[in-house]
């Protein structure tokens, strides 16, 4: 309060004339109601769940008193038949499975990105809206759409059985493929948006340029396109390999049970399985994931962005 | 010769694109309409799983209080957002308040998962402690809003930046008081941004599973929690119904914010045209 107050005089900026004078109270009252929902809804019951993994686990599985560390031994692997590799590969899978799906996006959005910048002016926002519109429709739905295609029985599974890729009996669904599959088509929009921003003030004579030197597509690319497009892919990045780590929907339908995420591991121990504390813990190594990437690629954003301030 | 073989490919890659995104939403479509009783091969055209659907008194519970959920957060988050976004703007530059901003981003950035995991241990534990809040429609609508409003406020907030500060000067040249201000002007120049806030917020609201999922009590199933259900069970032409309802409703939803997000265009058009 006080300090509100005493900023705004320290640093004279607009809030002054803005309207509300020097009532402060009037201020809070437009901040705090939003603030406090968030606040009370959404950061105490985060850090409940931070206080919930050092918690034992309780007989009807709610966490209970004394604390102890029992949840993150369990999540280092160490279970009543001693030590298990499990859950190490359940987190090197979410990380191997964000990994090669950023890196399909990526491959797939640049293309895109880029032909939307070669068409008409007036059509580009229509072009962009196609890509988008998709995202619109429920993730459980989009999941279904390749339920629906991927089947044992269906063609594309008919074919690759035919191609060998696959048993016979099977399909394409369930499989750790499904679940690249539908990470890709989730979050494909994210990339796409952020390098055509990108694309759209690229510097064509840097290109042409490069051409001159006699560079080859490939080192074209690399010298003159990349280094122009980098802050639209590292946001891109960001919007994609972030929430793909948090992946919750896709790999519970698309995948079997040999392609359980983090976030599927997570949400067992709050259901069936019942284990909060553990599913607390589970839950503290997805948060320290998505922080350090968030810290590491706002700091490459910014670097490439000259020093910038970044927003997002 | 090199850039015409560049282009040919570029579309290729396009169409084949436009392909991946739109094949799944069809396949569903599609199938809703198909007479088979399986997914797997098309027989002809019959409207027998929407008659099915529409006697389905659990579908049709379930889609009302999706659309009661959707709107009741929708308004309160329109609301409370678009007081914050205003607060945001007031207060932008301000160092004490750059707290302000990760507050807004938390839950943007925060995994479903996590979101609704964490909702999940705080309404059992304050349940139990004071016997309030028990899981059911109540705790979702709180859920709901949490998540929706920063995206009201973020919307709200470009508005107010790209706006001209000098009207806010002329407000106070005018002797404008805290409540004439917002009734004669911010609301009215906001309204668009507001309208746009409210819509996103519905879209958000339908689209939500898992907070839904982990925030709901016995009872209270929205469209989503039945559709995750019945697609454990198997896909069903059934199923492919309700989720082709849904494509549409939602399509319809982001035309009418896009229409909203035209006349923005057309009232800032006709400003400058008074001007």
């Amino acid at each position: 309060m006080a300090e509100a107050v005493a900023s705004r005089q320290a640093t004279g900026y607009q809030g002054r004339f803005l309207g509300l004078g020097s009532d402060a109270w009037h201020i809070l009252g437009v901040i705090m109601p939003g603030v406090l929902w968030i606040v009370v809804f959404l950061v105490v019951p985060m850090l409940l769940l931070v206080g919930i993994a050092f918690m034992t686990n309780g007989p009807y599985g709610l966490p209970e008193q004394p604390f102890t560390l029992d949840a993150f031994r369990q999540l280092a692997g160490f279970g009543l038949l001693g030590w298990g590799p499990g859950n190490l590969l359940v987190i090197l899978r979410t990380l191997w499975q964000t990994a090669l799906a950023t890196l399909l996006v990526t491959l797939i959005s640049y293309p895109v990105a880029y032909y939307v910048t070669t068409r008409p002016p007036a059509l580009q926002p229509i072009l962009l809206l196609l890509v988008v519109a998709p995202s619109w429709s429920n993730q459980v739905i989009r999941a279904m759409g390749w339920m629906n295609l991927l089947a044992p029985g269906t063609p594309l599974s008919t074919l690759a059985a035919k191609l060998g890729l696959i048993a016979p009996e099977l399909g394409l669904f369930p499989s750790a493929f499904a679940v690249t599959l539908g990470l890709v088509y989730d979050f494909l929009p994210f990339m796409v948006l952020p390098l055509y921003a990108s694309f759209e003030r690229l510097d064509h004579a840097q290109v042409e340029a490069a051409y001159d030197l006699h560079a080859g597509p490939v080192r074209a690319f690399l010298h003159a396109v990349l280094p122009q497009t980098l802050p639209g892919l590292l946001a891109g990045i960001m919007l994609v390999g972030i929430p793909a780590f948090g992946m919750y929907v896709v790999p519970e339908l698309l995948g079997g049970g040999k392609s359980l995420m983090l976030g599927n591991l997570i949400a067992r121990q709050f259901q069936d399985a019942s284990n909060w504390p553990y599913g607390a813990a589970a839950s503290i190594v997805m948060i320290a994931v998505t922080l350090v990437g968030l810290v590491v690629l706002r700091r490459l954003s910014r670097r490439a962005a000259g020093g910038v301030e970044v927003v997002l | 010769m090199k850039s015409r073989r560049l282009g040919v490919s570029l579309r290729i890659i396009w169409y084949l694109v436009l392909f991946f995104l739109y094949a799944p939403l069809f396949v569903v479509v599609l199938y809703s309409f198909n007479d088979a009783n399986t997914t797997t091969h098309i027989t002809h055209f019959s409207l027998r799983w929407y008659r099915r659907l529409f006697g389905n008194a659990q579908v049709l519970d379930a889609l009302k209080l999706s659309i009661w959920l959707g709107l009741g957060s929708s308004v309160i988050s329109a609301v409370l957002g678009t007081m914050l976004g205003y607060g945001m703007y007031i207060h932008r530059g301000a160092r004490r308040l750059a707290w302000l901003v990760w507050i807004v981003y938390l839950p943007v950035a925060t995994p479903d998962i996590l979101y609704g995991i964490s909702e999940l241990g705080f309404f059992t534990d304050v349940h139990a402690r004071f016997g309030i809040l028990r899981p059911g429609f109540l705790t979702m609508l709180i859920a709901h809003v949490s998540f929706q409003l920063p995206f009201v406020a973020l919307v709200v907030y470009s508005r107010l930046v790209g706006l001209d500060p000098e009207l806010f000067n002329a407000c106070r040249d005018l002797y404008a008081n805290g409540w004439q201000r917002a009734r004669f002007f911010i609301v009215p120049t906001l309204s668009p941004a507001i309208l746009a806030g409210f819509f996103l917020s519905f879209t958000l609201s339908i689209d939500d599973l898992v907070i839904s999922f982990f925030t709901t009590g016995p009872g209270n199933t929205t469209l989503p929690i039945y559709i995750w259900s019945a697609i454990r069970k198997g896909v069903t032409p059934e199923v492919n119904a309700a989720a082709a309802i849904l494509i549409g409703g939602v399509f319809a939803a982001a035309t009418v914010a896009m229409v909203v997000q035209y006349m923005k265009a057309l009232t800032r058009r006709q400003r400058n045209a008074l001007l």
